[in-house]
């Protein structure tokens, strides 16, 4: 064991720094509990009572936001799905399986990765325009399935079974199919955990294609539902409401991220040090 | 139960010839090893049996069914990896039951054959277990229970032991030999290491760089080794090895001349020899002894004493360049730094020519 | 019995070996790749070609060649905007890398304690940027936000942090950092625990304090990850948009627009297709040479 200690300096400076982290939230989530009238008149009596839920029944009393939240759902649950399904696939091919140009696919498939948003979003636009697809939950689930980070995760992960559990399987006559469906796949299922929490936090928060694709109010998601009402919140009389919308958009997220903090740091750092 | 029959097989990567027109029989119920070191070309020998590997040239039979053209699963063996490669996720009984299902074995059946195999193999009590719970020796044991289920034509064994501690390595090649005997299935072993193939075999075949050196059965591999290599790979401590001369003997034997001038008499026929060549004498270090009485053909400087108990090994520097090791009595007084006489016993001395081909006394 | 390897050259029949080229992995390729065709390759290639068209009046586009760039070079509000962009840079990277190395260096521990600050710095992560946005806009709102009360607490006239051209862009920023520190910090703490703990140990028995050991051991065992970190926030931040797109609509006065809002208002509230994709095709070299410059940063690291 390491006899090391934080010096009590340093560690009184990272419990400053985690209050700041944390004000803005609690304030949030505060305001959240606060109704719309005692608001509009002032917001400094945050941290006292009385609180209310009228914000959180308002949520699903309003049909609107209601239908943002399922927006939500469905998109990011249609894209973890995709992403999960298709990456697989790709993945024990390159993995696992030799057919002409392999390497060069992958190398390009890699390449991907390093493209940024803004080069493809005008055309991925103008494309769903030509075929009249904007304002779909198909608009806005299949661009993200493009994502080549799937693809680069799962052949790693692949790649890091020992190659003898296919050759046992074969030689237990197992077919190609269900080398992949009974004796890979089930191995894999931690790296499918990682992706598919990874998808759906990026699908949940996704800001700026639903924001261009889905334009129909019925079409927002969450995200960019809440986007369009924040526009004029200083004078908004529904400030309260409003809030109880981002704790709504954050709530699930910050769920999702306690239970499954290691796989999301995985991820994330997989990510970005790929 | 059947035998195998390798009709010059052969295996390239890329340009890369690996393995060149091999030819084997492999008899019904014989308990084959290949021996040689890593890269020799063993492992891709079974794979290409085992149809992990496809076979470029050549034919494979496995009793009368030609099988190099078939699928892994198609060909009735069964194979235990050097890692086991048990599947991780199912428990030991799904792993037993895997490949059973897979060719749509009756239920019943299988759960009597894995029963039966189970507690031959003393893993009953691991059968709801997963691979992950289980000791390296429990894997081993479960690995080789996969393979007896299928109650294949022919079990292959791909180093089977390496993983396994010295202590448990001994065991359960204690108990692949009595499994052997107990099942009479034909089986075929891949390994680095001689004293797994010494006491396992029927037959050993011992393989260096892509090229079988020698088929025999262990003590004629032991005693007669075909080539210069196979004399070095088998045998510990290692042969040794010193530069003859060699002229004519008593009763057409050959003589030898030793570096330090010392002439000794051979048990190998001199007319068999090739003329005019230069060759190196093969003498193990049992054959080597310590002469107390000091009459003896060889003397050196000790320079290291091993005590192993039972004996002593001696290495000597013979000046020049040339060592030796001899051996002496457990209680050997020897000590670093003295010089010794050793007692050749030249009857059991082998003769490589410069190409490496072993010569050898008649009979045995 | 020494040789069975036979060398006659007597001729064995053929057999029909297996197939020697299996284009079965194409079968599981094939959704993926559709997709990346069609999603990535595509738009891509159709974003290069737009960025020399022009679209007139019937949305018909034809080709300009160079004129959205020659454009772009002399549009005074393209370069406030890539100064804007490369300010935002400067006040985040550093800031953010040196921040992540701190906070992991004081939380490598395995302790609960640690372990829960490490939870509460990477939480802000996972949020969205409309969440964040709505939160620090409250932060910032001079009448009734959380800085305003406290500096009226203090006694302070308020500050209108939004609405000042020299503080926009830095509220800006301290919103990002907020955002984005979770990402450096665990970065690090993943490099910090590829230290094997034998150098600490033989540091310790060498008699190096607390300053040497991290400035001996640590600091050089972070060094690749560090030009990862810095690398990896750039190309992160040069993609700054909804931040100032939600927060201040690129004000006041243009001084917190980036490159990215500028192509989206181009393309979407203009719809100049052709001068837009032109300035995302900038905006993409200038990543490229970040990304590049990664490349060789790291093979660099590799062969030292």
């Amino acid at each position: 064991m390491r006899a090391m200690r934080l010096h009590p300096a340093a560690l009184t400076l990272v419990i400053i720094g985690a209050v700041i982290m944390m004000i803005p939230l609690l304030w949030v989530l505060g305001l959240s509990f606060k109704s719309n009238a005692e608001l509009l008149a002032d917001t400094s009596r945050v941290f006292s009572p009385p609180y209310t839920l009228e914000n959180y029944l308002n949520i699903f009393g309003n049909g609107e936001v209601f239908r943002w939240i399922i927006n939500s759902l469905i998109v990011s649950l249609g894209m973890t799905t995709g992403v999960l399904v298709i990456s697989s696939l790709a993945g024990y091919a390159f993995a696992r399986l030799d057919f002409p140009f392999r390497n060069l696919i992958f190398i390009i498939v890699l390449l991907g990765l390093a493209v940024p948003e803004q080069a493809v979003i005008i055309a991925r636009h103008q494309m769903f325009s030509a075929v009249e697809m904007h304002n779909t939950y198909f608009a806005l689930i299949i661009p993200g399935m493009a994502t080549p980070f799937g693809v680069f995760l799962m052949t790693q992960y692949f790649k890091a079974i020992p190659k003898d559990i296919d050759e046992a399987a074969l030689l237990d006559g197992a077919s190609r199919f269900t080398v992949f469906w009974k004796v890979l796949l089930p191995l894999t299922i931690p790296a499918q955990a990682t992706l598919g929490i990874f998808v759906f936090l990026t699908a949940w928060n996704d800001y700026w294609w639903p924001l261009i694709s889905g334009t129909n109010k019925e079409m927002f998601t969450l995200t960019v539902g809440i986007a369009s009402t924040q526009q004029n919140f200083a004078q908004t009389e529904g400030l309260g409401f409003l809030m109880s919308q981002a704790v709504f958009a954050a709530l699930p997220i910050l769920i999702v991220y306690l239970i499954f903090q290691k796989y999301i740091i995985q991820a994330v750092a997989g990510a970005a040090g790929r | 139960m059947s035998g195998v029959r390798l009709s010059r097989i052969s295996k390239r990567f890329g340009d890369v010839t690996v393995i060149d027109q091999v030819s084997l029989d492999i008899e019904a119920g014989e308990f084959v090893v290949f021996l040689g070191p890593s890269g020799c070309g063993k492992s891709t020998i079974l794979r290409m049996i085992a149809g992990l590997e496809t076979v470029d040239d050549g034919e494979i039979h496995i009793g009368e069914r030609r099988v190099d053209h078939l699928k892994p699963g198609e060909r009735g063996v069964a194979m235990v990896f050097q890692n086991y490669a048990l599947y991780p996720h199912m428990t030991v009984r799904d792993n037993l039951a895997f490949g059973l299902k897979n060719v749509g074995t009756d239920k019943q059946v299988i759960s009597k054959r894995i029963d039966e195999a189970a507690q031959s193999l003393e893993i009953t009590a691991l059968l709801d277990r997963r691979p992950g719970q289980l000791s390296g020796g429990q894997r081993q044991r479960v690995a080789i229970a996969r393979a007896i289920v299928k109650e294949p034509a022919l079990f292959l064994f791909d180093e089977p032991l390496s993983n396994l501690d010295a202590a448990l390595r001994g065991r359960t090649r204690l108990e692949l030999a009595q499994l052997h005997q107990r099942l009479g299935a034909t089986m075929v072993f891949v390994t680095h290491d001689q004293v797994e193939a010494m006491t396992l075999a029927d037959r050993i075949v011992v393989l260096n760089e892509c090229k079988i050196e020698q088929i025999g059965s262990p003590m004629e591999i032991y005693r007669r080794p075909a080539t210069q290599f196979v004399a070095t790979f088998v045998g510990s401590p290692r042969i040794n090895l010193l530069p003859v001369t060699v002229n004519a003997g008593t009763d057409d034997k050959a003589a030898i001349a030793l570096p330090n001038g010392e002439q000794l008499l051979t048990a190998i026929p001199m007319a068999k020899l090739p003329e005019g060549e230069s060759f190196t004498v093969g003498i193990r270090p049992e054959h080597a002894r310590i002469a107390e009485d000091g009459v003896g053909e060889v003397t050196g400087t000790a320079e290291v004493v091993e005590r192993l108990g039972e004996r002593c090994l001696i290495y000597l520097d013979l000046g020049n360049g040339h060592k030796l090791t001899a051996e002496d009595r457990g209680g050997s007084t020897v000590k670093a730094g003295d010089t010794c006489t050793v007692k050749v016993k030249s009857s059991r001395a082998h003769l490589f020519d410069s190409t490496g081909k072993g010569w050898h006394a008649e009979g045995e | 019995m020494t040789d069975t390897l036979s060398v006659e050259t007597a001729s064995i029949p053929k057999v029909k070996r297996r197939k020697a080229v299996d284009w079965d992995g194409y079968l599981f390729i094939a959704p993926y790749l559709a997709l990346f065709l069609l999603m990535i390759v595509t738009p891509l290639l159709i974003g290069v070609w737009l960025s020399f068209t022009k679209g007139d009046l019937f949305g018909v586009e034809r080709f300009v060649g160079f004129e959205n760039f020659a454009r772009l070079a002399g549009d005074p509000i393209f370069r406030e905007v890539v100064w804007n962009t490369l300010y935002f840079v400067v006040l985040t990277v550093p800031t953010l890398t040196i921040l992540g190395l701190a906070l992991a260096l004081a939380l490598n521990f395995q302790t609960r304690w640690a372990a829960v600050l490490r939870t509460i710095f990477f939480s802000s992560t996972v949020l969205s940027v409309t969440v964040v946005t709505l939160v620090w806009r409250l932060v910032f709102l001079p009448d009734g936000g959380l800085l305003g009360e406290i500096s009226e607490a203090l006694g302070q006239t308020p500050v209108a942090w939004l609405n000042d051209p020299q503080l926009a862009m830095p509220a800006i920023a301290i919103t990002t950092i907020w955002w984005c520190l979770g990402l450096p910090m665990v970065l690090y703490l993943a490099a910090l625990q590829q230290v094997p703990r034998e150098l600490y140990e033989a540091a310790a028995l060498d008699g190096a304090g607390r300053w040497r050991t991290l400035w001996s051991i640590t600091l050089p065992a972070v060094r690749r990850t560090t030009m990862i970190v810095i690398v990896i926030e750039i190309i992160l931040q040069f993609q700054l948009f909804g931040q100032p797109q939600l927060m201040t609509l690129g004000g006041p006065n243009n001084a917190t627009r980036p490159i990215v809002l500028f192509i989206y208002e181009t393309g979407w509230r203009q719809w100049e297709l052709g001068y837009a994709a032109a300035a995302a095709q900038v905006l993409f070299a200038m990543i490229m040479v970040a990304a590049m410059a990664q490349y060789f940063v790291s093979s660099r690291k590799e062969e030292a």
